[in-house]
């Protein structure tokens, strides 16, 4: 006997909610159709109406964890239109900034993991760490969440001396945690039992679905757009692309703990050899009539630009790809053939921000059209229940 | 791989103080460069408006009260304000800046229109860059 389950589209705390229906047979997933459009903002829009340097807040705005990536993405375009290229010291505290902005990302990405595996405290102490690079990034610029940091031909405030060791001690408090979190992971069997097999997205099927990001590389692809196209500092920075062979959350995870260490390394880097001079140039009003595509790697995968200009001090057009959006062909293959209770756990590690959110799910029957609904809370017990019942796999390991 | 490696963590914690801060009896200072809300210095501003063209959410309103007297009257709406400080980048006086940013952050309040700042100011003359001073003269060229 066949369900359907519609999920979503209303889930309030959400950036992009999304209406999922899941056709299911007893507790697995056969089907899975996706819907969207349901928060359309008109944001690329309202962008034609506003100038460059209005744009930069507005772009801001499209994410609040990654707001700095959307502004990057939207400065380097217009810098690339109006042929300028930012100082130095800039561009090296602008990718400083887009560093500690994955450093926190990931974080939090891994709290939301833990929690969602039933592992709460794991949620706490990463939380609780990550409001040191919080306060690290209100410091420098001056607010935690929309840093602002950006103007077009640079940055908007500068490093001193002070801050500089203030960040260096940040990070290597952030390291110690870390390590202390991969250690944990690797010797956690229930957490490592959880996560082991679930959400399984083959190497060719990540190709195939164009999956970007930490989704794309714990399915063993090397694409990072730093790497594949190095963007102003990045082809001096010496760092290497993590990924991971298991293809599944665990995967995902690992993924994303290697990169924090790679961003600590990179954000010391980038300290070590800030070099003194200038952080902005003078950027003309206008641009010249053209276009423009801009790459950025953020926390999340690829995230691209499409910027047209007509001459005026306004963007002709504006064209936004997340990187969520590129990974839900990939979440839906990979939510096939799972369990209902590993909805929560599966969509979360594409990292979508689904996760904060308190949404409801609908069992209807569709012999009777008689339905029940499941708040997602009850979700989560029910996917506790599940993995207390769980035989503890002896054998899956973690990949180092 | 052996159970529970998070529990010398956890008891270890038991001894600690919380991490978090008791809120509305102590307050975290917040830095030295935070963005609070803009507000006006009304006897530096020369009314150019760049900050009233510059703000993305319109938050800044500038309208002339009387030509005469070349008085201007500016409205602040805190409501809409996204507390990016361009305004405060954009406005050209120098060295002192017309528009700055305090570190008020608690501004919940019950009705958004008591968020409206507005100052009546007469437009102050943009001052002249002080010219460098002449370079002390070398010895003369015999």
């Amino acid at each position: 006997m066949k369900f359907n389950i519609p999920i979503g589209p209303q889930h309030p705390a959400l950036k992009e909610p999304i209406s999922l229906r899941m056709t299911v047979e007893g507790e697995v997933i056969r089907d899975v159709d996706i819907r969207l459009g349901y928060n359309h903002r008109g944001l690329e829009k309202l962008a034609e109406e506003r100038s460059f340097i209005q744009c930069i807040y507005l772009t801001e705005r499209i994410c609040g964890i990654c707001s700095h990536s959307h502004a990057t993405c939207f400065v380097q375009g217009v810098e690339k239109l109006m042929e300028i290229e930012p100082p130095k010291r800039g561009a090296y505290i602008r990718y400083l900034v887009a560093e500690l902005e994955r450093i926190h990302s990931h974080l939090l990405w891994l709290g939301v993991a833990g929690h969602e595996a039933g592992f709460d405290s794991f949620f706490m102490y990463t939380w609780r760490d990550r409001e040191v690079v919080m306060d690290l990034l209100e410091m420098i610029s001056g607010n935690r969440v929309h840093y602002a940091m950006n103007t077009i031909g640079g940055v908007r405030r500068d490093l001193d001396e002070a801050m500089v060791k203030k960040i260096l001690d940040g990070i290597q408090v952030l390291r110690t945690r870390s390590e202390f979190y991969f250690k944990i992971g690797a010797n956690e069997p229930t957490f490592v039992g959880r996560l082991a097999g679930v959400g399984y997205l083959s190497k060719q099927q990540a190709i195939d679905l164009c999956a970007v990001g930490p989704t794309a590389r714990a399915s063993g692809i090397t694409a990072d757009v730093r790497k594949d196209d190095p963007h102003a500092v990045y082809d001096e920075v010496p760092f290497d692309v993590c990924t991971a062979d298991s293809c599944d959350v665990l995967g995902r995870t690992v993924v994303r703990i290697k990169e924090l260490m790679e961003s600590y390394k990179i954000c010391e880097f980038l300290l070590k050899n800030l070099p003194a001079g200038q952080i902005a140039v003078k950027a003309p009003k206008r641009a010249k009539p053209n276009e423009v595509v801009s790459r950025y790697e953020a926390p999340r995968g690829e995230n691209i630009h499409y910027i047209k200009s007509n001459g005026t001090e306004k963007p002709e057009r504006l064209k936004v790809r997340a990187p969520t959006l590129a990974n839900y062909p990939a979440a839906v293959e990979m939510l096939k053939n799972g369990f209902i209770a590993d909805i929560p756990l599966i969509f979360a590690a594409i990292d979508p921000c689904i996760c904060c959110a308190e949404r409801t799910v609908e069992l209807v029957n569709a012999r009777t059209g008689e339905d029940r609904v499941l708040r997602f809370s009850q979700l989560r017990a029910l996917a506790a229940k599940r993995s207390k019942n769980l035989p503890v796999q002896r054998n899956a390991v973690w990949p180092f | 791989m052996r159970l529970a490696v998070f529990l010398p963590e956890l008891v270890r914690h038991l001894f600690k103080k919380p991490a978090t801060v008791d809120y509305p009896f102590k307050k975290l200072e917040v830095p030295k460069d935070f963005r609070g809300t803009p507000f006006l210095h009304p006897d530096i501003c020369i009314a150019c408006r760049a900050c009233e063209r510059d703000c993305p959410a319109e938050a800044i309103e500038i309208t002339a009260v009387s030509d005469v007297e070349k008085k201007f009257k500016m409205i602040i709406h805190n409501d809409r304000c996204v507390h990016c400080a361009q305004c405060v980048d954009s406005c050209p006086t120098n060295p002192v800046k017309a528009m700055e940013m305090d570190h008020l952050f608690e501004l919940a309040c019950f009705d958004r229109h008591d968020l409206k700042m507005e100052w009546i100011f007469v437009r102050a003359l943009p001052k002249k860059e002080p010219k460098p001073a002449a370079p002390a003269a070398g010895p003369a060229p015999s």
